[in-house]
């Protein structure tokens, strides 16, 4: 510690080159949190995904919908225990019921509190769900209630919902529209998540997609189905059985795991994951050279000095080792300022009226850099210090003192 | 029992196939509490054995044995730790960290020691006192001139209380004032503080000031 303000004094000589270096690390080590940051959130998303789940989709996009005479077909399949439509509805909250809507505006809707909503045949899709505690009382209101919705915890929370509340939603597809104004709902239940479970997210809203059918004239389909096997080991053979059925049809389907559908539905296939990667180990490979570009600058402008402390007593370790703390001290910098601008953008995204609600709607509630990367970007920052630092330090401990004086 | 005894020293540099005898069996002896001149002409090899009188370099062969240790028999660890507690070098050029005020580059061989921040610190405002530059404790070398700076530098050379001090024309790069004021310092250092000197000079008024002078060409002793 005696030697910190040493150190420190020499960033300070060429304060221009020190801060460009260490806003250069601390680009790095923010891209590096917050692409970890994502990937780790969208890995939490996934590893709520059951391996007993199926969804089944139109194989051309999740755009088009499937017909509901499918589900007694998927039915028959063997190794199928149940299956259920679940239709992404879209809704939004109107602004009227928020008091948003100015007078005389034409705006009905707030987009400021989008959340996710589906239309689910609740009865065998919540039997699906293990992870899902509703009070039985709540659960038997919700399943006599064609008008009910059944929330989870975090969007109760939000709204200060409680079960006898009603509100409206509108979505935004247009399909999904009654001509006599947005659907009316009323919470009749509110579900917690089994700690075993505690990835599975409750900013969601389920109601009956009976609702949906018969408030649209019966005129809607089924936008998936959601399948539950038997045995999650079967869940290739059952997928390929389904889509056999349907593959001389004018709809075909296209079936996966939950987990392979989440991933599918979120654009983070493993090749964005890896495409992230390869883009952080590039800015890390260019931070890395100019940093040592740096270290190797500020020990060749300081041959002189280097000399006078070995002169002095300082022994070529200890001289080696000043200079690779240097270099480690950018690295502690960087890395700090990194980590704070990661997190700092974590919490922007997950505070921002709005902004929030958009990622909550498509299952990033809570945006944060997690302990784990926080630690992994400021490991990197030090070794990328290190690393830089160790050549020039090299350097500086195979240097003879008059050999450095003689250049002078 | 001298302080310095150089016996039989010789040093080579190879460059290629070429040999450069610098000093071909070279001895001296310093007593305690001399002051000694070494002079002669460019390439004579003063500055080489002054070097390896300092420590910062070793001969091809023979022992330069300095306050009792044969530093060239010492490895490289072992010599840092040998320069630290019994040598005190005054370069030509001053060679101050300009990062560092003038406590702190006073400061900078202490930091080697366990000494408390605060004796560290102590230690330094004492050496600065010695030299007579107290009011400038704080001053960076870019804001003291030329005499001051090697003052800063003689008091870096004196703070660990070293038996040794070597300069390397430390006048050379000073005019005539500056140079008399540096003269006097180091008598005085030789004088009341009983530090033995070795000082490389090609200034015939600085080696007089030294008690015993030395005399070198082509790397043997004339007188």
């Amino acid at each position: 510690m005696k030697y910190l303000p040493y150190l420190l004094k020499h960033l300070r000589r060429n304060w221009i080159r020190t801060t460009s270096t260490v806003l250069a690390m601390a680009i790095c080590i923010f891209l590096f949190c917050t692409v970890q940051s994502v990937l780790a959130a969208v890995a939490t998303m996934l590893e709520a995904s059951s391996a007993k789940r199926l969804v089944t989709r139109h194989s051309v996009s999740l755009v088009f919908d499937l017909p509901l005479a499918y589900a007694a077909r998927i039915q028959s399949v063997p190794g199928v225990k149940r299956v259920a439509i679940n239709s992404w509805f879209g809704g939004t909250l109107p602004a009227k019921k928020e008091g948003k809507a100015e007078a005389g505006s034409d705006a009905t809707t707030d987009w400021s509190n989008f959340f996710n909503n589906m239309a689910v045949e609740a009865e065998p899709f919540l039997a699906m769900y293990p992870e899902f505690r509703i009070p039985p009382d709540q659960l038997q209101a919700f399943m006599q209630d064609q008008r009910g919705a059944l929330i989870g915890r975090k969007l109760a929370d939000k709204f200060g919902w409680k079960p006898g509340e009603s509100f409206h939603l509108e979505s935004f597809i247009s399909e999904y529209r009654k001509s006599d104004g947005p659907f009316e709902f009323v919470v009749r239940g509110v579900f917690d998540i089994d700690p075993a479970y505690p990835a599975t997210d409750t900013n969601v809203l389920y109601f009956h997609y009976k609702y949906l059918y018969e408030g649209l004239g019966r005129r809607v389909q089924a936008g998936t189905f959601w399948v539950e096997t038997f045995d999650p080991a079967q869940a290739g053979t059952v997928s390929k059985a389904i889509d056999a059925l349907f593959e001389n049809s004018d709809a075909q389907t296209r079936t996966e795991t939950e987990k392979a559908f989440a991933a599918g539905f979120i654009s983070m296939a493993g090749n964005l994951a890896l495409l992230l990667n390869g883009i952080g180990l590039a800015v890390t490979f260019t931070i890395l050279i100019v940093t040592a570009n740096t270290m190797s600058m500020a020990v060749r402008e300081r041959r002189t000095e280097i000399a006078v402390l070995k002169t002095l007593g300082f022994s070529s370790r200890q001289v080696m080792g000043l200079v690779v703390a240097e270099a480690m001290l950018l690295g502690v910098l960087g890395g700090a300022l990194g980590v704070g601008g990661s997190r700092a953008i974590m919490w922007v995204l997950s505070n921002s009226p709005g902004l929030k609600d958009i990622l909550a709607g498509i299952g990033f509630s809570g945006l944060t850099v997690p302990p784990l990367v926080a630690a992994l970007g400021f490991g990197v920052a030090l070794l990328l210090g290190f690393m830089a630092g160790f050549v020039p330090a090299l350097g500086a401990y195979r240097a003879r003192i008059t050999d450095m004086l003689r250049t002078v | 029992m001298a302080m310095v005894d150089v016996r039989n020293v010789t040093k080579v540099y190879r460059k290629d196939a070429e040999e450069l005898v610098v000093l071909n069996g070279l001895s001296l002896q310093v007593e305690e509490g001399d002051y000694a001149a070494l002079m002669g002409p460019s390439g004579s090899g003063k500055s080489t054995l002054l070097n390896l009188i300092a420590g910062i370099d070793k001969p091809t062969s023979g022992d330069v044995m300095v306050a009792g240790t044969n530093v060239a028999a010492l490895g490289e660890t072992e010599l840092a730790s040998f320069r630290s507690h019994n040598v005190g070098f005054i370069f030509q050029f001053y060679n101050l960290i300009p990062v560092l005020n003038a406590t702190e580059n006073v400061e900078l061989p202490l930091l080697l020691t366990h000494l408390s921040k605060a004796q560290r610190r102590e230690r330094a405002l004492t050496a600065l006192k010695v030299v007579g530059l107290a009011d400038r404790a704080t001053h960076y070398p870019r804001q003291l001139s030329g005499g001051q700076e090697q003052r800063v530098a003689i008091a870096r050379a004196i703070v660990t209380d070293p038996k040794v001090l070597v300069a390397d024309e430390p006048t050379g790069d000073l005019d005539a004032r500056s140079a008399t004021e540096i003269l006097e310092l180091m008598e005085t250092l030789n004088r009341d503080f009983q530090k033995t000197i070795v000082m490389v000079t090609h200034d015939p008024r600085a080696a007089h000031k030294a008690r015993t002078q030395y005399h070198l060409d082509k790397g043997v002793l004339t007188s």
